[in-house]
C-alpha cells in the first residue's frame, strides 16, 4: 500500500468526524494555552481530580467506544479487539488528562 | 454534470496526493515491470459501466495513458456503495450514507457518456449504445456488474421487495430500506416465520444472505422474543458459503442459533398475497411454505446486453450467463483486446468490491502490455473476501482465493476469530478503502 492510499483512506475515514477532531483539538489547545499564559507547566503542578477525572473518562470508553461503533463490549473477544480497545482507552485518558489537568490549574488559581 | 465542471477542489486533492505518492514512495516502492509507467498510445479504450470495478480501471488507465483515448458508458449519475446496503437493511446504517456523485470519482480527461450499452460486436469492435450511438474501440473493458434476474422467480418482481413481507438486500438502496421496513415490522408482530433463502447461480457477495440472516437474528434476539419467532434458511445446494471451513462454521452456527436448514431447496415462485414461497427439491418436487417474512436472493447472470453477445461464454461452467474472461488474466478468452472486471466475468469467486480492488490493477497493467505487444504481466489469485457479519456488532475477516486457502492481509486478525474490530472494519474503514479504490489509488 502506497502512501497516498493510506492518506485517501484516512481522509475519507476522518470526513465525517471532522467537526469532532477540530472541536477535540480546540478544547486542548484551549485548555493548554490559556493556563499556560497563566504560568501553568505540566510537571510543576500536581492534581489528583485530573488524574482521577481522566481515568474516568478513560474507562469510560469501555461504554461508548463499542457503541460508537455500532457494537457492544461484550463482542470485543480477541487479542487483538482487547490490544485496540486498550490504546483507545489510553487514547482517551491521555487527552482527557491534558485537558483537565491545566483546567484544575486555572480553578486553582482562581481560588 | 462532470467532474471537469464541479470538482476543482477534489482534483487538486487529488493531485496533491499524487504528488505526495510521487515524493514519498519513491524509496519505498519497487516499481516492477510496467508499474508507474505510462504508455504513449493513439488507442481508444472504452470502459463499459462504471462501478466499483470500471471506475477504478479508468482511474489507474487515465494516470497511465498518454496520447490515448478513454471512454467510459455509465448511466448513473449516482455511486452506490453497495456493500453498505446491508448495514442499511440491518437497520444499522442510514441509507443516504452510501451514495456519492460519480462525477466525484470520474477522472477529469476521460469522455463520460451518459449511456448504456445495448449491444456488442466484437467481430467489429464495436458497441451500440441505448441512446442510439454506436462507439467503436480499440480495446474494451466490461464492467456492468450483474442483472438480478427476479423474474426467474414466478410470481416475483424487484417491485414487491418491501411488500407483502418480502425483503431483498440486493434490490437496489432503495430495496435495502424497504428491506429493514419490511423486518422492522415483521419484529413489531412479536413473533412468526421468518425464510431466508439463498440463489442457484453465482451472487454478488455470496456472504450477503448470510449476513442478513445473521444481523435479524440479533435483532430478534434484541427484542427479547427470539423463542415467538422461527428462522428457516433455503439453499438451492449442500454448502452455504465456498470456503470450507466459513461453510462449516455457519452451518453449525445456524444450528446454534436455532435456524433451520434445508438444502437443495431452490425458491421459483412466490404468491405475495398468501404470503407463500414454493421450493423445488432436487428430485423435481416442490413444497410450499407460509411465511411472515421472506428474504429473496435472485438468480443473479451477466447483463442481457452482454449475455446476448460474442462475449459470454460458449462452453464450461459459466456458458450463456458470464463474461468468458480468462480468470488470471482477466482477458477475454477469444476477443484479447477486451478484458472484463467485476461481477460480470466467469469466474469461480470473486463477485466482491474486494476481488475489484485486487483485480484493477491486474487488468491495468495486462491492459497496457496488450497495447504494447507484451506477454501480460499480471496474474489474478481469485482473491476475495467477506467480512461475514456473524452478529451485529462482530464479525470475521474472511479472505481466500480460487484455491480456498485463507489469504489474511493482516497477520494480527485470524480468519476464524469472530471480532469486534472486524466489525468496526466494515463499519469504519471499507468504505473509505472502497473509495479509496475507485480512485485508483488502493
Ligand atoms: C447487498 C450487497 C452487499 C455486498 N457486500 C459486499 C462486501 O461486504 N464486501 C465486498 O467486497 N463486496 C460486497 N458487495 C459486492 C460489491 O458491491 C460488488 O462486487 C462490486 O460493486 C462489483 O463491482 P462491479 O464494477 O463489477 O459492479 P457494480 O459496482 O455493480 O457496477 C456496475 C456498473 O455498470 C453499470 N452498467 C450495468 N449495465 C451496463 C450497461 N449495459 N452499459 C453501461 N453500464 C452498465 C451499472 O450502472 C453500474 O454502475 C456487496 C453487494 C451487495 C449488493
Amino acid at each position: 500500500m502506497t502512501i497516498a492510499s493510506i492518506l485517501t483512506i484516512v481522509q475519507y475515514a476522518l470526513a465525517p468526524y471532522l467537526w469532532l477532531i477540530v472541536l477535540a483539538a480546540v478544547v486542548l489547545l484551549g485548555a493548554q494555552l490559556i493556563a499556560r499564559l497563566g504560568g501553568y507547566r505540566y510537571l510543576r503542578h500536581k492534581s489528583a481530580v485530573a488524574n482521577g477525572l481522566a481515568l474516568v473518562a478513560g474507562l469510560s470508553g469501555l461504554a461508548w467506544i463499542p457503541a460508537f461503533t455500532h457494537s457492544q463490549l461484550a463482542y470485543v473477544a480477541t487479542t487483538f479487539d482487547w490490544v485496540v480497545m486498550i490504546a483507545a482507552i489510553i487514547g482517551v485518558a491521555i487527552f482527557a488528562l491534558l485537558v483537565f489537568h491545566p483546567l484544575s490549574y486555572l480553578l486553582r488559581a482562581r481560588h | 454534470m462532470s467532474r471537469n465542471q464541479d470538482s476543482s477542489h477534489d482534483l487538486s486533492r487529488r493531485r496533491f496526493l499524487q504528488l505526495g505518492a510521487g515524493a514519498g514512495t519513491a524509496a519505498l516502492l519497487t516499481s516492477t515491470g510496467l508499474q508507474g509507467q505510462t504508455v504513449n498510445t493513439r488507442a481508444h479504450v472504452v470502459i463499459i459501466g462504471a462501478g466499483a470495478g470500471g471506475m477504478a480501471v479508468a482511474n489507474r488507465l487515465s494516470d497511465r495513458l498518454r496520447g490515448g483515448r478513454i471512454t467510459v458508458v455509465e448511466a448513473r449519475e449516482v455511486h452506490h456503495y453497495q456493500p453498505g446496503w446491508t448495514l442499511v437493511a440491518s437497520g444499522v446504517w442510514s441509507p443516504d450514507k452510501t451514495t456519492r456523485p460519480n462525477s466525484q470519482f470520474m477522472p477529469p480527461n476521460v469522455d463520460w457518456i451518459r449511456s448504456s450499452a445495448a449491444a456488442f460486436d466484437p467481430d467489429n469492435r464495436t458497441v451500440d449504445l441505448a441512446n442510439g450511438d454506436r462507439l467503436s474501440y480499440d480495446y474494451l473493458v466490461v464492467a456492468t456488474g450483474i442483472q438480478l434476474n427476479y423474474e426467474q422467480i414466478e410470481g416475483m418482481s424487484a417491485d414487491l421487495v418491501g411488500q407483502h413481507g418480502i425483503g431483498s438486500v440486493y434490490a437496489s438502496l432503495e430495496g435495502a430500506t424497504r428491506t429493514r421496513d419490511v423486518i422492522d415490522q415483521w419484529i413489531a408482530t412479536g413473533g412468526g416465520q421468518g425464510i431466508f433463502t439463498h440463489a442457484p447461480t453465482p451472487v454478488k457477495c455470496a456472504g450477503a444472505p448470510l449476513k442478513m440472516t445473521f444481523t435479524t437474528l440479533s435483532r430478534l434476539e434484541a427484542s427479547g422474543k427470539r423463542d415467538s419467532f422461527d428462522v428457516d434458511f433455503f439453499a438451492p445446494g449442500g454448502g452455504l458459503f465456498s470456503q470450507p471451513w466459513v461453510n462449516d462454521f455457519v452451518k453449525q452456527r445456524f444450528d446454534e442459533q436455532g435456524v433451520q436448514r434445508h438444502h437443495f431447496h431452490t425458491l421459483t415462485a412466490i404468491s405475495p398475497q398468501d404470503q407463500q414461497a414454493t421450493f423445488t427439491q432436487q428430485d423435481g418436487s416442490s413444497i410450499t411454505r407460509d411465511y411472515d417474512f421472506i428474504h429473496v436472493v435472485p438468480p443473479m447472470s451477466a447483463p442481457d446486453a452482454v449475455r446476448n453477445s460474442d462475449l459470454i461464454a460458449k462452453e464450461g461452467k459459466f456458458t450463456g450467463n458470464w463474461l468468458d474472461v480468462d480468470i488470471y488474466t482477466l482477458q477475454h478468452n477469444r476477443y484479447p483486446e477486451v478484458f472484463g472486471i467485476g461481477d460480470v466475468i466467469g469466474a469461480p469467486l470473486n463477485k466482491t468490491a474486494a476481488s475489484v480492488k485486487a483485480q484493477a490493477p491486474i487488468v491495468t497493467e495486462n491492459l497496457l502490455a496488450a497495447m504494447q505487444g507484451k506477454p501480460l504481466p499480471r496474474k489474478h489469485n481469485g482473491y476475495t473476501s467477506c467480512p461475514l457479519i456473524t452478529s451485529i456488532g462482530k464479525a470475521m475477516l474472511v479472505e481466500f482465493g480460487y484455491d480456498l486457502e485463507f489469504l489474511p492481509s493482516f497477520p494480527f486478525i485470524d480468519p476464524k476469530e469472530e471480532s469486534w474490530v472486524t466489525w468496526t472494519f466494515k463499519d469504519k474503514m471499507l468504505q473509505p478503502a472502497y473509495y479509496a479504490v475507485l480512485e485508483g489509488q488502493a
